[in-house]
């Protein structure tokens, strides 16, 4: 009751001296906009990212030939020839944890043809266990089989984009492409995906069985990597200690030689995220919080010269029985309107902000509650350290000083 | 007679830059009781305002004693004071002193915010009515006379049902026929049984109050019961034929 009538009276304070209101406003409001647009932005990109790991799968890891490059680093050197097939299927065999492997290997910029249409994409090998590891499947038509991969048959599987791009609308199923110089068969279309953790279409692929990739497309006898889906992921760590002591087995690496593999978790690859966006964000953070602690300051400061301009009110206040605290809460409630009021009209301009911002560069941008809790939040931290002088000189005049004036 | 407001052997002392002490108030003793109409005329700088803040807990004594109802109060902190003018003094002041751009019935309801009053309701609608501005709840300050800004600083002064209304100057920003409004309803509560203390400085004013306390140089010069104590519902009589033989 009391403090509904005081907080009315609050309102009605800011409406009497607009322009003042306005430059008291200002810095807030500008401060809660860039911290509602960064939060905005860091969350969506976070989204799109825990989004691109989900893809990837929460439960599995991956293992790359070649060792002791940080993702995100192009490989350095020729092609690393120690990963083999054999050792997927030890792997398998070996770690009770690891409910399949799919063993690829891939090219990164292969020039696909049907008659006089071409696209570049990337080739890859896999076996069957490829489209359960990934929990990914032909759309249309079936995935490469155990017989593929034993009669290195000449059959591939496309994705949405390639038969896009060399079919258009007509049914690519019977179809032959040429890789290279080898004409293969299209036995089925893969279902789409969109983009990769690493940024790239993954719709833009086409699937051979390994054993004919390895023959006839690339004519190695090693592998790219290894995806690994695990039947328990709280055990991940574990898991992956062990495959590394059975990798460094295989490879026969003595101790204190580098592994010649790389093992990628899902964490990992957030982790990596998360670091590009701290940074980033950190940086406007500290836009935002200056920009506030100059908007405190200037509120701070008109809240002192409206202090001594209403000290007449004091003092008729404090005569007709209002208590020191009474004008203490009064002028604080004040100040925390002016920044309230002000955070709320920067979380609004914040969100009409991100979205244009979104819309603009692309980026992906994401309403939260969270920014808007954490606007108010600060927006009331504002409004408390600066009107706290303000309030305590306010309550400290004598009636009769005050009454005077 | 019950006093209300009993000051015993009040000084109050100002500290000039120069070290030498200034005496607002030199051992100024008085008692005002239940019921009386009481005004303490001076010319400025007698310190009767400064005995007013005494009166009315503005200001503390440096020597004395201040009681009302009973109650000692030169001692008291901030907040106890600040409850004491809550609820046992209504102020008026000469300059009505009331909040613009707010409803006259906001303005009334103040007291009661700072009180444990403010959840009856009614009290500052009755408060209005009782000072005749039963139809003018919502005016601003802005929009009424002089004399009806006074009638609501009034109705502000009585709404948490004090011991005494202390008014400083009431009148001196009125026109003559507004100030004999305000006289008659001071009058009119003072009939009701309520205790009224004006200060001024126009002998004109304070003849119509039952008692009159001159004050010069910080003491009292004389305390006397008004013999001759003028009507000013008669005064206000007396214009309103005037007017009419003039018109």
């Amino acid at each position: 009751m009391k403090t509904g009538r005081i907080l009315k009276s609050a309102f009605k304070g800011l409406g009497k001296n607009k322009l003042r209101t306005f430059f008291m406003m200002i810095g807030i409001v500008i401060g809660i906009t860039a911290v509602t647009i960064v939060i905005s932005a860091g969350l969506g990109a976070q989204n799109k990212i825990m989004e691109r790991v989900k893809k990837f799968g929460l439960e599995s890891l991956m293992i790359f030939a070649g060792g002791g490059r940080e993702m995100g680093q192009p490989t350095s050197g020729g092609p690393i020839t120690t990963l083999k097939i054999e050792d997927a299927e030890a792997l398998k065999r070996e770690i009770g944890n690891i409910a399949g492997v799919a063993p690829f290997n891939r090219k990164g910029d292969g020039v696909v043809k049907h008659q006089e249409k071409s696209i570049t994409t990337r080739i890859f090998g896999v076996t069957p266990a490829w489209a359960p590891v990934w929990d990914w499947y032909a759309a249309q038509g079936e995935f490469i089989t155990d017989e593929d991969e034993a009669r290195m048959a000449r059959v591939c599987v496309i994705g949405p984009t390639v038969q896009q791009e060399l079919f258009g609308g007509a049914n690519p199923i019977g179809e032959q492409i040429r890789i290279g110089n080898v004409i293969f068969e299209i036995k089925g279309i893969m279902q789409p995906r969109g983009i990769s953790p690493g940024g790239g279409d993954m719709d833009n692929r086409v699937y051979t069985p390994l054993s004919t990739f390895m023959r006839r497309v690339a004519n190695v006898d090693y592998i790219f990597g290894i995806k690994v889906l695990l039947k328990d992921a709280r055990k991940i760590d574990e898991t992956v200690v062990t495959i590394k002591s059975i990798l460094r087995e295989r490879h026969k690496l003595a101790a204190g030689e580098p592994d010649d593999f790389r093992i990628t978790t899902p964490t990992e690859v957030t982790q990596f995220a998360e670091k590009v966006v701290g940074t980033f964000n950190i940086f406007l953070v500290l836009v935002a919080g200056i920009s506030l602690i100059a908007g405190g300051f200037v509120i701070a400061n008109i809240m002192l010269i409206s202090v001594s301009e209403r000290r007449g009110e004091i003092g008729l206040r404090k005569a007709l029985g209002a208590r020191n605290r009474d004008i203490r809460f009064q002028f604080l409630l004040e100040t925390l309107v002016v920044t309230i009021t002000g955070g709320i009209i920067g979380i609004l301009l914040g969100f009409i902000g991100s979205t244009i911002l979104g819309a603009v560069t692309q980026l992906p941008v994401s309403i939260s509650w969270e920014g808007v809790m954490l606007g108010i939040l600060f927006s009331s931290l504002v409004g408390f350290i600066a009107g706290l002088q303000p309030a305590k000189r306010a309550a400290a005049l004598q009636p009769i000083e005050a009454l005077r004036s | 007679m019950r006093a209300i407001v009993k000051v015993k052997d009040v000084s109050k002392v100002y500290k000039k830059d120069s070290g030498v002490p200034i005496y607002a108030l030199r051992n100024v003793s008085v008692a005002i009781g239940d019921g009386e109409f009481v005004a303490i005329m001076g010319p400025s700088g007698s310190g009767k305002s400064t005995l007013m803040n005494v009166l009315g807990c503005l200001d503390r004594p440096s020597e004395g004693e201040v009681l009302i109802d009973g109650q000692k109060v030169n001692l008291l902190d901030d907040e106890a004071l600040a409850r004491v003018r809550n609820q046992k003094i209504g102020f008026v002041f000469q300059s009505f002193n009331l909040l613009p751009r707010t409803s006259a019935i906001e303005n009334v309801e103040l007291p009661l915010i700072y009180s444990e009053r403010d959840k009856i309701s009614g009290l500052a609608k009755a408060a209005l009515e009782n000072v005749g501005l039963g139809d003018r709840l919502n005016h601003q300050p802005g929009e009424l006379s002089g004399g009806q800004q006074q009638r609501v600083a009034i109705a502000r002064a009585l709404v948490n049902d004090p011991e005494i209304i202390l008014a400083d100057e009431p009148t001196g920003n009125l026109d003559s026929r507004a100030s004999y409004e305000i006289l008659a309803l001071f009058q009119q509560l003072n009939r009701q049984g309520r205790t009224v203390v004006i200060v001024t400085h126009e002998p004109d004013i304070a003849e119509y109050a039952t008692r009159i306390i001159k004050i010069a140089d910080g003491a009292i010069e004389s305390d006397a019961a008004n013999l001759n104590v003028r009507r000013a519902e008669d005064v206000l009589k007396k214009i309103a034929n005037t007017v009419e033989v003039k018109s």
